[in-house]
């Protein structure tokens, strides 16, 4: 059952795709009636900081991360076998 | 006294691991591994503060003692060990569970230790029996990770101990206690070095994510447990509020998690990601704070369940399908549908979902750096959850279960005791999430757990955002996520390709130059001590025996003459000997 109800959603890329950003998008909403008594620091008190923190961030270390994989550290799995 | 040290848990794991052998010859293997972690789960509840204290040449050892701090890490190291044994239940080699066992046994061990010998037991024990779970792999590969990871913990190990005898010279104390960063000297920070090794802290971590994914299925399961979370029990026992811990810890959750992005072996990902959770946990003890030391155990409590619910996950593709690189497995869910299940669970746990575990417990570490106004630290914190929700959360379920391509691989789902333990670990993650006071009663300062309260609405909005905005991260980036099958480089280059180093050196120049002064010796100095010793021998025979009445010239003169009587020949010597002895017969009979 599990297994249909997952074949039938990746069927439909499209409403995945929508549904994902109504998530997103309530995510934003939530965050204006979010109570900020115990902000620790001023980005605590920005709508939408740790959304913009994240985006940025995933991106910044995917980028840097996998960069840094192709240019420097990547081997073949036998490497030390050589 | 000395008899309360059978009420010791590791006890209980040595003699179940003893016994084991016994239980197997009589089929009843199966319900051996699950009583005795019962048995020990139970147990606990019932230690006494102080037990199992030994006089021994002269040092009181304390074998048993038991607090707030020791009693949360008790409870989810059996509980570990329960879920860890039905998970293995399939499988028919008791010395494999025997040394899961004498491992679980040398990390109880630590933890209820009272002084730095007892500790340095244990320790060792832990060592030299979680190696066996690497080597009972049986490839070569493991064998050579296995004696990479023995090697690197005995040197850990005698720096632990040149620090715990350093600090007997210094103090004549050995009672492990709290310490104090102010009077902290080469001795402490020694002992300190040794607990961070198993701790995973880089430079000194690589042993971690080099032997962990060439273990067995089981044993990975066992090890991604046990070590680390010792480690950071004894730095909250001794070194809360280390500044240097808070630093390196805030770097390991970096670390490991920039690894966890780029890797493509399963086990190889968890295993990276064992440092990033671990430098939370680092971090927290290293802040120091009571709220901060409550994240750490709260941390290392559900991560104990959630690492390995993953690794319980992964190991089960692996033990179905005998694969565990990214790049070689996609499209499963059809086929393990429950592995999937469970495993995205864990996944979601580790990544901090609200009504998850890692909700309610890293958190805690993320608001302690936050009301300590240590902004860095907490920024670094958060990134790595960020990072931890896109390698472990998003990346490793996608490409194992669904991915963009269908692997084509149609293996059975995992057995019914794999399935078990994975809903065990499962059911904890969501417990722990739905009632999280079960856990915070149990932490070491319970006034101020009692007053954290993870389900504010900022805190829900927060963590919304975060894994809201990871998963578009992901999204937009997927096809430059792709898996390929390499690894990558890391600071175990230096002793690996260093050994390298060392045996050509050892086989070449070392070799060669060791040959040539043995022919020099053998053209040289032979010749010369031969020269010398005929000179003494001329000087002995022909100066001092002559001055002495030539004796020796005589004894040699008549040992020369008996010598003739001797063939060699057995015959002539029986014929002798039954000549004399008929001479002997008659001269008894006749005279």
């Amino acid at each position: 059952m599990i297994v249909q109800f997952l074949t039938y959603l990746r069927e439909r890329p499209t409403m995945l795709k929508w549904l994902f950003m109504a998530i997103l998008a309530f995510c934003v909403v939530f965050d204006f009636f979010a109570d900020r008594h115990h902000a620790h620091f001023w980005g605590d008190h920005l709508i939408g900081f740790w959304a913009v923190f994240a985006l940025v961030g995933c991106l910044a270390m995917i980028v840097f991360c996998k960069g840094l994989s192709h240019v420097w550290l990547e081997r073949d799995t036998d490497h030390y076998d050589k | 006294m000395t008899s309360s040290i059978f009420m010791h848990p590791a006890v209980l794991f040595i003699f179940g691991a003893m016994l084991l052998p016994l239980f197997k010859k009589f089929n009843a293997q199966k319900i051996w591994l699950v009583v005795v972690p019962l048995l020990a789960f139970i147990q606990i509840r019932y230690l006494p503060d102080s037990f199992g204290c030994v006089e021994w040449l002269g040092f009181k050892l304390q074998f048993g003692r038991v607090d707030q701090l020791t009693y949360v890490f008790l409870h989810v190291f059996t509980l570990m060990a329960l879920i860890g044994s039905i998970f293995g239940l399939h499988v028919k080699e008791s010395g494999q569970h025997a040394s899961a066992w004498l491992y679980v046994a040398g990390s109880l061990g630590t933890t209820l230790a009272g002084d730095y010998l007892v500790v340095f037991i244990f320790w060792e024990l832990m060592a030299f029996a979680s190696v066996f779970l690497v080597w009972y792999r049986k490839r070569k590969r493991s064998v050579d990770a296995g004696y990479r990871y023995l090697l690197v913990h005995t040197f850990g190990g005698l720096v632990l101990l040149g620090g715990i005898f350093l600090r007997y010279q210094h103090t004549g104390d050995l009672t492990f206690n709290p310490l104090s960063p102010d009077s902290a000297t080469w001795a402490e920070y020694l002992i300190m070095i040794g607990f961070m090794l198993n701790a995973a802290v880089p430079p000194i971590h690589a042993w971690l994510p080099d032997a962990y994914p060439e273990a067995t299925v089981t044993g990975a399961v066992f090890m991604c447990a046990f070590t680390t979370k010792t480690a950071v029990y004894v730095l909250a026992r001794g070194f809360a509020g280390f500044e240097a811990l808070a630093i390196l810890g805030a770097i390991m959750t970096l670390y490991g998690v920039g690894y966890a992005v780029i890797e493509n072996d399963a086990r190889r990902i968890l295993a990276y990601h064992i440092v990033s959770q671990v430098g939370y946990m680092v971090c927290g003890v290293g802040i120091g704070t009571e709220m901060a030391i409550n994240g750490a155990c709260a941390h290392a409590y559900a991560h104990i369940l959630y690492k390995a619910l993953l690794f319980m996950g992964v190991g089960s593709v692996l033990e179905m399908t005998g694969r565990s690189k990214l790049s070689e497995l996609g499209g499963l869910y059809k086929y393990m549908p429950f592995t999937m299940i469970f495993t995205v669970i864990g996944g979601i746990a580790i990544s901090g979902f609200p009504l998850t575990s890692g909700f309610i417990s890293k958190s805690m570490i993320i608001a302690g750096a936050g009301a300590d106004h240590r902004l860095v630290i907490m920024a670094m914190l958060s990134l790595a959850a960020v990072g931890t929700f896109l390698s472990v959360g998003i990346k490793l379920p996608y490409f194992v279960f669904f991915g963009p391509k269908d692997s084509g691989l149609q293996p059975k789902e995992a057995h019914w005791n794999m399935q078990l333990g994975m809903f065990m670990g499962a059911f904890m993650c969501i417990f722990l999430g739905v009632y999280p006071e079960f856990l915070y009663n149990m932490l070491p300062y319970a006034a101020a757990a009692a007053e954290y309260h993870p389900y504010t609405s900022y805190h829900l909005a927060e963590t919304f955002h975060l894994l809201g905005f990871t998963a578009l991260g992901f999204y937009i980036m997927v096809k430059y996520l792709k898996p390929h099958d390499v690894s990558n480089l890391d600071v175990d280059w230096f002793y690996r390709r260093g050994a390298g180093w060392f045996m050509w050196t050892a086989r070449n120049p070392v070799s060669a130059s060791n040959e040539w002064i043995s022919n020099v010796y053998k053209n040289v100095g032979m010749r010369f001590t031969m020269a010398v010793a005929r000179a003494f021998s001329w000087f002995d025979w022909e100066g001092i025996d002559w001055a002495l009445d030539g004796s020796a010239r005589g004894v040699v003169k008549g040992g020369e003459q008996v010598r003739q009587f001797q063939t060699g020949k057995l015959q002539h010597y029986i014929g002798a000997a039954v000549a004399a002895l008929f001479i002997v017969l008659i001269v008894v009979v006749f005279i």
